[in-house]
Parts: C-alpha cells; sequence; structure tokens
C-alpha cells in the first residue's frame, strides 16, 4: 500500500511510534477512544510504557498530560474534537493555555467526519474556540504527508498546540518533500481571477475545484493553511491584491475559524470581498458528507460556484 | 537548604508570624481568601520546614519534591512560607495581587519560584500532581509529590477522575491533602453539597486513608510519615481543620472564605481577630 492510501489515524499512530523510537519523552494519552484515533493497538502494543490510557476522563486526561510536559515529558492526548476541545476547554484553557504547559491536543473525526455519531458528537467550533486561547497553537492537516510533517513538528517545538485529526483515508495532496513551516500557507497553485483559502478536510475538495477551473479557464489561486493559528497574513493580503474575490471553505462553523481569520486580516490590511463556506451556525446531526454539503452548500459545486459568482461580483480596485 | 529539627516554641511562633502576614497581605489589598489560606499554616509549615526535600535557591531542581496548591486560591499562605524558605524576597509579599505583581491570588507556575503547577480552576490541580507523579516513576525519580485540595473543591468531577485515576496507576509517590475545614463558600458542605462519609469514599476509591488534626503539629508529621510509607496506592490524608484559625473574629465563620476590607477600621478589626499580634512585618 502506498503511504498516501493509509487511514489518517495509521499515519498518526505509525508516526507516534517513530517518534517514540527517537525519543522516549513522547507521550500518547488517549480517553478509551484509542481505537477510534488509530494508537489502540498500535502504540499500546509497541510502546506499551509510553501509552497511558486514561478511561473515559478527557479532562483529567488534559491535566495528567500538563503534569507530564511540566516534567518534560511531551504528551499527546487524542479524543474526538468535541470532547478535546469543547468538553475539556476549561482544563485546556487553564492548565495547558494559561500556564503554557507543552501539550499537544489531538481532535480526531473533525466536523462532518463525524457524521454517523450525530450532533452530540460533532464539533464545529473547535478551531474557533482554539483559535481564541492565547499560547495555544492550532493546525489542521490536509494529507497524510503534512500530519506525519506536523507531528515532527509538534515533538520539536515545547508549545502548546491542538491538531484536528481526520480519521480516514484523504486523497494525496503534497508529497514526501513537504516540511511543514506554521508561519506559511501552502500555496497550492497560482491563480489571478479568485483566491480559494482551505484547511483540513476541506483542501482536499478545493484542490480538485482550483483544477477544473483553472482547466474552465478561471485561474484560481489556492491557499491551504495547515496552520489556523497562527495564520499567514501576508500570503493572504497578496493574493487579494492579485485576485481582489475570496472564497474560504472549511468543515466548521463559518463563525470564528478560518473564515473568520481570513476576514479579520483582509477587513484590517485590505478590505475584500470574502465568502465563506462551511456549516452556518448550525449543530450537526447523523447525516453523510453529501447531505451535509448540499444542505449547507459547501460541497465541490457549491465551491465551484461560489468561485465563479465572486470573480463575475469582483469590484475592481479595492481600497486598500 | 535542609529540613529543620522540630522545637514547638519555635514553631508555634512561625505558624503565628505567617498567619499575622498573609492576613495582613490580604487585607492591605483589600480583599482576598484569608479563610482557607490561613487554616493551612501548620500543614504546609510541617511540609516545607520538616518533610519536603527542596533547594530554595534552585527551585526548579530535578530531585525536588512537589508540590501541587490545588486549592490554588490559598495561594497567600504558601507565597508566604516561600518567601520564609528563601524562593525569593520577603518584601515581594507586600506586592500580592498589586498591578504587575509575581504573586497573584491564585497560584501561578510562570509567576513565582517554588509553584509547581498553576492553579485555581479547582478540581484541575490533582489531575496536575497525577502526571508529575506519573513522570516521577516513568523517569525513575525519587521525589515525591504532595498535593492539597480543599473540601468544597471535593465537589468539582475531575477530582475524583483524578482519584480513580491514581488509584489504577499505583501512584504511591502521590501524597494528597484535603483540608477539611467544613466550609465553602455558600455555606458549611454538608448544607452546599455533602462529601460524607469522605474517608469511605477514598478508601472505596483505592487509596490509603488518613485522617489528621491539620493543627497539631504531632498528628500531622507522623500520618504524613506513615502515609509516606505506603507502597502500592496512593496517599489520602484528610486534614480536620478549622478554617481561618487563629482569627477569633472569622474563625469557623461561612463569611472568612473571601473577606472585603474596604477601611482600615475592617482592617483593625480583623488584624485584633488574630490571637498573636506581636508580629514584625518583613515588608
Amino acid at each position: 500500500m502506498n503511504y498516501h492510501e493509509m487511514e489518517m489515524r495509521a499515519v498518526y499512530a505509525g508516526t507516534l511510534n517513530g517518534l517514540m523510537d527517537e525519543n522516549p519523552h513522547v507521550i500518547c494519552l488517549e480517553a478509551d477512544l484509542g481505537k477510534s484515533s488509530g494508537t489502540v493497538p498500535e502504540v499500546r502494543e509497541k510502546h506499551p510504557d509510553n501509552f497511558i490510557e486514561c478511561g473515559v476522563c478527557e479532562a483529567n486526561m488534559i491535566g495528567i498530560a500538563a503534569g507530564l510536559a511540566k516534567e518534560g515529558k511531551i504528551p499527546f492526548c487524542a479524543s474526538f474534537t468535541s470532547f478535546a476541545s469543547r468538553r475539556a476547554y476549561d482544563q485546556v484553557s487553564i492548565s495547558v493555555g494559561f500556564a503554557n504547559n507543552n501539550v499537544k491536543i489531538v481532535g480526531t473525526a473533525p466536523g462532518i467526519t463525524n457524521g454517523p455519531n450525530g450532533g452530540t458528537h460533532i464539533c464545529f467550533q473547535d478551531l474557533a474556540i482554539m483559535r481564541a486561547m492565547p499560547n495555544m497553537h492550532v493546525y489542521s492537516p490536509c494529507d497524510v504527508y503534512e500530519l506525519r510533517s506536523i507531528l515532527r513538528f509538534m515533538v520539536k517545538e515545547k508549545q502548546p498546540t491542538y491538531m484536528q485529526l481526520i480519521r480516514v483515508k484523504v486523497g494525496k495532496i503534497l508529497d514526501t518533500n513537504y516540511r511543514f513551516n506554521p508561519e506559511k500557507a501552502v500555496i497550492l497553485r497560482e491563480g489571478s481571477d479568485v483566491t480559494l483559502v482551505s484547511t483540513g478536510y476541506m483542501t482536499q475538495f478545493a484542490y480538485k475545484v482550483a483544477n477544473e477551473l483553472s482547466s474552465g479557464g478561471i485561474s484560481v489561486d489556492l491557499l491551504h493553511y495547515p496552520s489556523v493559528k497562527p495564520f499567514d497574513a501576508e500570503t493572504l493580503i497578496q493574493s487579494a491584491k492579485k485576485t481582489g474575490a475570496v472564497v474560504a471553505v472549511e468543515n466548521q462553523n463559518i463563525i470564528g475559524g478560518l473564515g473568520g481569520a481570513v476576514c479579520e486580516v483582509l477587513s484590517e490590511n485590505y478590505p475584500t470581498r470574502v465568502k465563506r463556506l462551511g456549516i452556518p451556525d448550525r449543530f450537526g446531526e447523523v447525516a453523510s458528507e453529501q447531505y451535509f454539503f448540499d444542505k449547507y452548500g459547501f460541497g465541490p459545486e457549491h465551491i465551484a460556484r461560489a468561485c465563479r459568482d465572486m470573480m463575475k461580483n469582483k469590484v475592481k480596485g479595492n481600497s486598500a | 537548604m535542609g529540613k529543620e529539627r522540630f522545637d514547638r516554641k519555635k514553631f508555634d511562633r512561625l505558624a503565628q508570624e505567617i498567619r499575622y502576614i498573609t492576613t495582613d497581605m490580604i487585607c492591605r489589598y483589600g480583599q482576598g481568601h484569608l479563610g482557607g489560606s490561613v487554616d493551612l499554616a501548620e500543614i504546609v509549615i510541617t511540609l516545607y520546614y520538616r518533610i519536603m526535600n527542596i533547594r530554595p535557591a534552585d527551585p526548579q531542581w530535578g530531585e525536588r519534591d512537589r508540590l501541587v496548591l490545588s486549592k490554588g486560591h490559598c495561594g497567600p499562605i504558601l507565597y508566604t512560607i516561600l518567601a520564609y524558605k528563601g524562593f525569593f524576597p520577603k518584601s515581594w509579599l507586600a506586592t500580592l495581587n498589586m498591578d504587575g505583581t509575581r504573586l497573584p491570588s491564585h497560584v501561578d507556575q510562570n509567576q513565582t519560584p517554588g509553584v509547581d503547577i498553576t492553579a485555581g480552576s479547582l478540581g484541575q490541580g490533582l489531575s496536575c500532581a497525577c502526571g508529575i507523579a506519573l513522570a516521577g516513576k516513568m523517569n525513575r525519580k525519587n521525589y515525591r509529590t504532595f498535593c492539597i485540595i480543599g473540601d468544597g473543591e471535593s465537589n468539582e468531577g475531575q477530582i475524583w477522575e483524578a482519584a480513580l485515576f491514581a488509584s489504577h496507576n499505583r501512584l504511591d509517590n502521590l501524597l494528597v491533602i484535603c483540608d477539611y475545614n467544613k466550609l465553602q463558600i455558600d455555606g458549611f458542605t454538608e448544607d452546599v453539597l455533602g462529601l460524607e462519609p469522605l474517608t469511605e469514599k477514598w478508601h472505596s476509591f483505592g487509596w490509603e486513608v488518613f485522617e489528621m488534626d491539620g493543627h497539631n503539629w504531632d498528628d500531622i508529621y507522623r500520618k504524613i510519615h506513615k502515609a509516606m510509607t505506603v507502597k502500592g496506592k496512593p496517599s489520602m490524608i484528610i486534614a480536620h481543620t478549622i478554617k481561618c484559625k487563629g482569627n477569633r473574629l472569622l474563625e469557623n465563620k461561612p463569611e472568612c472564605h473571601y473577606i472585603r476590607v474596604p477601611d482600615k477600621d475592617t482592617y483593625r478589626k480583623i488584624m485584633d481577630g488574630l490571637v498573636y499580634k506581636d508580629v514584625q512585618l518583613p515588608y
């Protein structure tokens, strides 16, 4: 099997195992969702001394990790995005963010990828609430190569971090030479008609749309943001100056996440019309990906339409 | 700095001073968590003067014993002890809660030398203490992790998550003291949210449980020492204390949890309530 054909969670577990081989201080914590995040049995069997099962106690898991981090360990705590962010938000805020402890929080099955579990387990606001936390670094890798590179980076950098982890297979976008840089957006395609901004799970769709539009005569500047915080403002501003029209798409509530970051940057630096695609301030429900795309209008055809509309309605000579 | 030999007269005097200064610091600022701070005097003095391995000149010394004040709002008494032990100058004590201070109302690991874990959002410190104790085992270090929790704090579900975790992982290098003064903000603990039978609860969670008189030097020392010999499970010492001990005006009164000192008269009344008064302020 090619590397990019692996499930993202298998890459998560495999990369953690590799990192533990190199650095015995890397620790994997689970709150009874190890099978879901891929570390059970892979990490638990290969590195039993570096694997800590916390049981269904997400709040406690974050505190345990903070204590471990204070003593020089590099703990990775995984749970569904809903529990890793929403449920344990105060623990993450105080024991990790405020205390600035070197804890890595991994939110699995982000947004609509948790469709079968429905509204209780789907979280559309983890990027927004984690982004609003001082000291927190917020990443959302788009494929296996980026995931691996981000995990390596997380071990190297001593800082609180939240990372979304898609569990399933994702199409190949990057390659084995890719190196994650949180300060830089990844320009997946250069274009001049419209800027398309994406992160995490939606980047594979944005990539496909950008390629199709480009072959149809619409030149798309496609910016993928593996790091939503820190946020590379400069690349976005330069792109907006070039295209004058921006579409942002994310597997999140359109309030406060990637689209929010795009609007904050542009409104303060280079006011440009922005169309945000994603979840329009709704909770989740048991549903398929296609159902979510159609209901809220952020699937590939909607992204393509938004790019065309934004291009058509472009206001030339944006103020700046 | 070495541990000190017990001298009852000297330690009694020390407890008086610590209470007096901590009360003055809080009153000087005009408000603060008094009752739960000063009731810890004998316990914290025993830990820092007779039990714990520490090097005040090297607060991050790897072999030191750790102390997590999970009831983080009681920072003021910890600061007084830390200053007395030489972690920072006693003059800092006058800056409690002042703008730009390094002594915030709730303990902060990034502000104050000697504070091992940031705490204040109740319940979180005990989980962190479990992580520190677990790291000690992983790193094959001999340090011990002490943690002080509150009885009101024990309402938090996270305390009981940590209780499960510590016994499941046999953290016998973790020693927790519950400051059981039987009062919390809204009243007596048994009226707000009953904890009894508290000893049985901890016992049923798989901990070795002791009870002690939290103001009796001999009992405190003996029980902590005994708890330190426990193997294969964590220890809980339920310390029976009197909230705001040593202040006749406020002892065992619900309002002593957080006092407000709007004027000099109130300040004087509170200071007059202290049993011992002839203390020279070090700032």
